[in-house]
């Protein structure tokens, strides 16, 4: 690289600090910057953040240089600055603690007595650092990608470097010493050693030309008031785990904060750090061992908590224009869904219900009603039909989820439990797997082994997506907003078609009605299917991978982007569309009044369907929600009933039909005679609630199977 | 390759290594006798090792540290103001004369990265595994007295050509027997703030393993934790890497000492080895590696049995143990060869995680440790673990991230590859199960179900790929997962004589025949094995055939199905799919169902 000028560097920072401005929508200049230097001049602000995007707008060369060489500028600006900060007071500044009293009082002082002709010492004189009560750091430019802790790398020293991972472990906040200010016990003059790094051999003896010239040995005594400090804080951070590669353990590194950035993040928090990779001179020990080896750290420009503020996500999650292009194409429904446990066979429906399950609907919040956006699902089916595989591949894929069994699982440990800290007495509050997985997917396992009692704590969850607490003094209400994929086994070890799905799983309806989606998985044996997945396994086997299939499937860390990009969609259902559903909506009533129906038709399928319909849209990235959005969601709504009724259409054979009824009555009225006056089949039948057609049907179906002929005249009919 | 001067030496300090063309040593290494003739580590006690020597070290990976960035070549400014550059790979010291400074700031210093791994020797190594370790050594070779005088000379003769500023190997020699003297007190010393169990780190704290930390210098994807290496590199054990003789008192302002301890723990408890050869191992059977053949073993070779009756010896052995039953004995040995051989996102085929229950009641107390004693000396690697409340609700079954130390603390399953896990549940008593016992049971169930370790890293968990055939024996079903449950059908003949039966085994298992069997097992494990065409739609022929028959047979019982024909018919050594293998596969497994059946329901698979 060649050498910059730095001078020149010098000027146009100053340039730019005083000149850069931004166009408000009024059209009115707005000085980023200069009105910031007001501030600092006035002791009102302690840290000016110079945005690199700014400065890339301003001097592209030089938003470059910052960054490879970012100590260097950073005290470059911080010079500038403390240059042009006295043009910017406006006012006279109040002392606003020790240290400004201090600087004050040895300013007047320096120029009371200074003697303008004489050279002064260099250490005896004020160093920048100490007048200096502002801080300078840089915010990376909006491109910059976030770094795992292992891809910053030796080349990477010197440089400004953005990473991710979450905090392991943090020091307390320290004073650290940034100028000693020393008093000499002969002379009283006053000498002063800026620290650059964390540990400095103090002075012993005075420098001053007095104590030199007269030998008089004056000894230094390091002054508390005098010297600046600075907030100090060692972070350790770690990797996240979907950074670390297979088999490999998550790296961490140090971080050090100074002055304002400290006290931003605590352990286990997950943070987005940008800073300036150096690195680290120890001494003692730590140098004595390690003789060989230089430690490296990150001193910290900017902390930013991603699990706090949600709307900065990192640029690693955006999806290239590549990436995007592959999802567009035509048929990304269906591959979006077949890529989900793609070593599961079949079960596209299902899969494509989970699919939007991950994606989830709008929240609304009418009028400050909350209407839940999340989307809850139950699979029910057979065992062995790969209900839990898919649940353990839900809850890897979404961002954030919990698993657990009902089994395993109280309703405390699903919603929070109250704890009394044995050291201090204190109640504390800890959530359980509802409340971690707040925004994110709960995958219950063995729904149906839930206690009674526990499974009646998730009621207030599915529905108002909170959970309340009113136990040993604490009162409170904690955010749930989870969606619940729930798996149950059939009561009787297998699906009971002549049972409702209440006595099937035994789960009570106002549970029931709370999930979106029912879906029934079963296992029937079906030569293709069987074959199928005969194929798919033998497949697996002998080649240790999926067999190719038509789709590719995608992988998991692109589906999850594109998840977490899909929710950041907030589409909206348009009026024309309300008609579509409310009359989609009052069909399914009828239907449900008039056929003798399973499950259950309820307002809350209504909600179901605009959740369904508006988690379609958020997957086409799309802000309305058009009608096919709401036909695709009536259709898996169907679906799912369908799958809970298909049962009873097998059924017919068993259950004597209509035309076995009056047969079995025209058998009676025969009794043991040949032939029977059609006139009082009909006579019976009708008292018995048939119609004639019926009957007349019945006797046609008959005469067909050759077990009775009607004669010309239709009036008798005669058994063979 | 001829003309390669086989007699020619391996380098014996670092710095004829960094002089000279790197792929030439590697080359030499290629040749397993080079590899036989570096001392083993693991058996070989430090005071009779060189500092700076050539050692070899073979081990599974179990922590791996943070990049540390060393000065691969730094300037040394002289008294009289000359300087010169000095290498630093492979070394952990500065190699400074007196009056001599390291110029820090020197353009011609070269940074180099480089990974510490956290290396421990085999964990549940068997015995004979590790005596035939020994036995190979070549230090315990030769007679002690002879032998390493020959060395010591030889060891001084190239220290004086190519070494002269470090310290003649005598005054090195004396240091070592001061730093022998020095350990006990380090020892003592350092257990003071962490123990030296601690910074051991035993995966299995019954049988402890040995500690090392390698440095390794490339291909830093090629480690993954839990597998197993063999490393050759030098020896560093300088007192001055031990950061738990440090003066407590003036370093108590420091935040980070015990880390500082647990990363610089005495070298004498934990050598440190710069690599510079690695080769990663896919069994830990020392018999069949060539490196730890001893020459006689190379030029007398026991007469070439057929593999089939190998097989039958061992499957015959097998059912002497197994109270005569024959099914028994095939599943077993299908459990002794089995790996995963291959893991798609979800799956892990190739399991077979056995469970072996119905075993009779009368010799329950003796009968599993028994059988455990003959199955010890069949596997080059196993552990025996007594299912009891009180190892579930206190020993540690994962590993979990210690932060104040920052090392991964192991637990019970931090096992390498083929290393089998015998549960024994047979002493499991009526109690409570805390939270740890209940996790402990969590953590087996995935790995079992999964072949996976969740690994704690607190704020997270991570999955590790592991390969650990699990082997569980109960009284009735276990309350454990497994692939295939195994009721016993005991003879009652043999049970009345099942002590004696063992014995005889015991007796049976000569050392030829034991190390046909040994190196049987090992084969067998690694051996290849394909499924033609024609026979795969036969399978899903069948499959279908089944499901007709049968509506509850699903797809894991195809799985099973594939699995056991597999390894049916790799015990037969054969290495394609027969008819006959899969045939023998089904009506094994319709037996096993039929017994599986036939075993008396408890209240809670009922209500399932």
């Amino acid at each position: 690289m060649a050498h910059r000028d730095y001078a020149q560097d010098r000027e146009s920072i100053k340039t730019f600090l005083a000149e850069f401005c931004k166009c408000d929508d009024d059209g009115k200049k707005d000085f980023v910057y200069g009105s910031q230097l007001v501030k600092l001049a006035h002791r009102e602000q302690v840290l000016i953040t110079i945005d690199l995007d700014d400065l890339a707008e301003f001097n592209e060369s030089l938003a470059e240089a910052v960054i490879e060489n970012c100590r260097r500028y950073a005290s470059i600006f911080s010079d500038v600055i403390a240059e042009l900060l006295p043009s910017y007071k406006q006012q006279e500044v109040h002392a606003k603690d020790a240290l400004d009293v201090y600087i004050e009082h040895r300013l007047m002082m320096d120029a009371r007595t200074r003697n303008p002709m004489e050279q002064r010492d260099e250490r005896n004189a004020f160093p920048t650092e100490l007048m200096k009560r502002f801080e300078v750091s840089f915010k990376p430019q909006s491109t910059e990608k976030a770094h795992s802790i292992r891809e910053v790398k030796a080349q990477q020293i010197g440089k400004l470097v953005t990473v991710r991972g979450i905090v392991t472990r943090c020091t307390e906040v320290k004073p650290m010493m940034v100028v000693a200010t020393y008093t000499c016990d002969r002379c009283g003059s006053e000498t002063y050693q800026p620290v650059n790094s964390l540990s400095f051999i103090p002075v012993q003896e005075c420098p001053s030309d007095d104590c030199r010239v007269n030998k008089a040995g004056g000894r230094l005594y390091l002054q508390t008031r005098g010297s600046k400090f600075v907030k100090f804080q060692e972070l350790k951070m770690q990797e996240h785990s979907d950074q670390v590669p297979v088999g490999h353990i998550p790296r961490s590194m140090t971080v050090l904060c100074r002055g304002e950035v400290t006290r931003m993040a605590q352990p286990g928090d997950h943070v987005l750090i940008s800073g300036v990779f150096l690195p680290m001179v120890r001494t003692g020990f730590a140098q004595m061992i390690q003789g060989l080896l230089s430690e490296t750290f990150l001193q910290a420009h900017r902390i930013i908590c991603i699990n706090k503020n949600d709307d900065i996500t990192d640029k690693d999650c955006e999806l290239t224009p590549a990436e995007l292009e592959e999802l567009a194409q035509d048929d990304f429904y269906e591959r979006l869904a077949t890529s989900l446990a793609p070593e599961i066979y079949g079960h596209l429906d299902v899969k494509k219900a989970l699919l939007l399950l991950l994606v989830g609907g709008v929240d609304k919040r009418p009028d400050g009603m909350k209407i839940r956006g999340n989307i809850n699902i139950c699979l029910m089916g057979d065992p062995g039909v790969a209900k839990s595989q898919l649940l353990g591949y839900i809850s890897r894929l979404a961002i954030r989820s919990q698993y657990t069994t009902g089994r395993g699982s109280s309703g405390v440990g699903l919603t929070a439990a109250v704890m009394k800290d044995p050291l201090t007495g204190e109640m504390t509050l800890e959530g359980g797997a509802l409340v971690l997985a707040d925004q994110g997917v709960c995958c219950i396992d063995e729904f149906d082994k839930m206690a009674d009692t526990d499974r009646t704590a998730i009621h207030e969850v599915m529905e108002q997506q909170t959970i309340s607490i009113a136990k040993a003094g604490i009162m409170t209400t904690l955010n749930a907003r989870v969606s619940i994929l729930a798996a149950a086994n059939p009561a009787f070890g297998r699906y009971n078609p002549r049972r409702t799905v209440e006595q099937n799983i035994q789960l009570p309806a106002a549970l029931l009605s709370r999930f979106d989606l029912l879906w029934l998985i079963q296992d029937k044996p079906d030569r293709d299917n069987d074959l199928r997945l005969a194929k798919h396994i033998t497949y697996v086997h002998s080649h240790s991978r999926q067999p190719p299939s038509r789709v590719k499937s995608l992988d998991m860390h692109l589906m999850r982007r594109y998840i977490n990009l899909c929710k950041r969609k907030h589409p909206t259902i348009p009026d024309e569309l309300t008609d579509y559903i409310v009359g989609a909506y009052v069909e399914l009533r009828r239907e449900a009044r008039n056929q003798k129906d399973m499950t259950f038709t309820s307002a809350r399928n209504l909600l179901g369907i605009l959740r369904l319909s508006t988690a379609l849209a958020r997957l086409r990235l799309s802000d309305r929600v058009e009608k096919d959005d709401v036909a695709e969601a009536l259709r898996l709504l169907e679906m799912s009933k369908d799958s809970l009724n298909q049962i009873h259409e097998h059924q017919k054979g068993h259950v004597p039909n209509t035309s076995d009824r009056i047969f079995a009555i025209v058998r009676e009225l025969a009794g043991s005679g040949k032939a029977v006056k059609i006139a009082d089949i009909m006579d019976r039948c009708t008292t018995k609630g048939f119609k004639p057609d019926q009957v007349d049907k019945c006797i046609d179906d008959y005469e067909e199977l050759n077990v009775w002929q009607v004669n010309m005249g239709r009036t008798k009919i005669t058994f063979i | 390759m001829c003309a390669m001067p086989c007699n020619m030496e391996l380098p014996s300090s670092p710095e004829e290594l960094t002089a000279q063309d790197n792929e030439n040593w590697k080359e030499l290494l290629n040749d397993s006798t080079k590899w036989h003739s570096i001392p083993l580590l693991n058996h070989t006690p430090l005071h009779k090792l060189k500092d700076q020597g050539l050692v070899r070290f073979r081990g599974m990976v179990q922590d791996m540290m943070d990049p540390e960035i060393y000065l691969e070549r730094y300037e040394v400014k002289l008294a009289d103001g000359s300087a010169r550059t000095q290498p630093g790979k492979y070394r952990d010291c500065l190699r400074l004369g007196k009056d001599e400074l390291l110029d820090y700031h020197a353009d011609s210093n070269v940074h180099g990265e480089r990974r510490t791994l956290f290396v421990v020797s085999v964990p549940g190594l068997n015995d004979w595994a590790k005596e035939h370790e020994k036995q190979c050594n070549p230090q315990s070779q030769q007679l002690p007295s002879v032998g390493s005088g020959v060395k010591r000379a030889l060891d001084e003769q190239e220290d004086m050509e190519v070494d002269k500023t470090d310290e003649s190997n005598i005054s090195s020699a004396k240091k070592q027997c001061v730093n022998v003297e020095s350990k006990a007190e380090t020892k003592g010393c350092s257990s003071a703030v962490l123990g030296s169990d601690y910074l051991l780190n035993s995966p299995l704290p019954s049988r402890p393993s040995m500690a090392c930390m390698v440095k390794v210098y490339e291909e830093f994807d090629k480690y993954t934790l839990n597998s197993l290496m063999d490393f050759v590199g030098f020896l560093s054990v300088d007192p001055a890497l031990d950061a738990s003789t440090l003066d407590v008192e003036a370093m108590k302002d420091v935040e980070s000492l015990a880390e500082l301890q647990a990363q610089n723990p005495s070298p004498f408890l934990i050598p440190r080895l710069h690599a510079f050869a690695v080769k990663s191992l896919c069994h830990a059977n020392p018999l069949l590696d060539e490196s730890l053949q001893q020459p006689a073993a190379i030029e007398a070779p026991h007469a070439p049995q057929s593999l089939e009756s190998i097989h039958k010896d061992l499957r015959m052995l097998l059912k002497l143990c197994l109270f005569e039953d024959e099914l028994a004995a095939e599943y077993l040995l299908c459990h002794l060869i089995s790996t995963v051989y291959s893991r798609s996102e979800m799956q892990s085929i190739g399991k077979f995680a056995l469970n072996i229950c119905n075993l009779p009641k009368e010799c329950l107390q003796q009968y599993t440790t028994k059988l455990y004693e003959v199955l010890e000396l069949l596997l080059p690697a196993s552990h025996y673990l007594p299912i009891t409340l009180e190892t579930m609700n206190t020993a540690a079954f994962t590993p979990k991230k210690d932060y104040e130390t920052n090392k991964l603390v192991s637990g019970l399953l931090q096992l390498a590859p083929h290393t089998h896990l015998v549960l024994d549940e047979t002493h499991m008593q009526q109690g409570k199960l805390e939270a740890n016992g209940v996790h402990a049971i969590q953590h087996l169930a995935n790995l079992i179900n999964n072949q996976q370790l969740k690994c704690d890293f607190q704020y997270y968990q991570i999955d590790y790929n592991v390969d650990i055939p699990v082997l569980v024996l109960s009284e009735g079903r276990s309350m454990l997962p497994s692939d295939f449950v195994m009721p016993i059908k005991a003879d009652e003949k043999a049970v009345q004589i099942y002590e004696e039966s063992l014995k005889a085994a015991l007796h049976y298992l000569q050392p030829g025949r034991l190390q046909q069997f040994r190196n049987y097992l090992t084969m067998s494990r690694i051996a290849q094995f394909s499924v033609s065409e024609e026979h795969t739609e036969m399978i899903q022929q069948e499959f279908v055939d089944m499901r007709k028959a049968n509506v509850k047979s699903n797809a894991d019982d195809l799985h099973c199905l594939l699995v056991l024909s597999r390894l049916l018919g790799i015990a037969r050594g054969n290495a394609t799919l027969d008819k006959e293998t899969w045939h023998l596969a089904t009506e094994f497994e319709s037996k096993r169902r039929q017994r599986l059946q036939a075993m008396p329901k408890s209240s809670t698979s009922m209500r399932n």
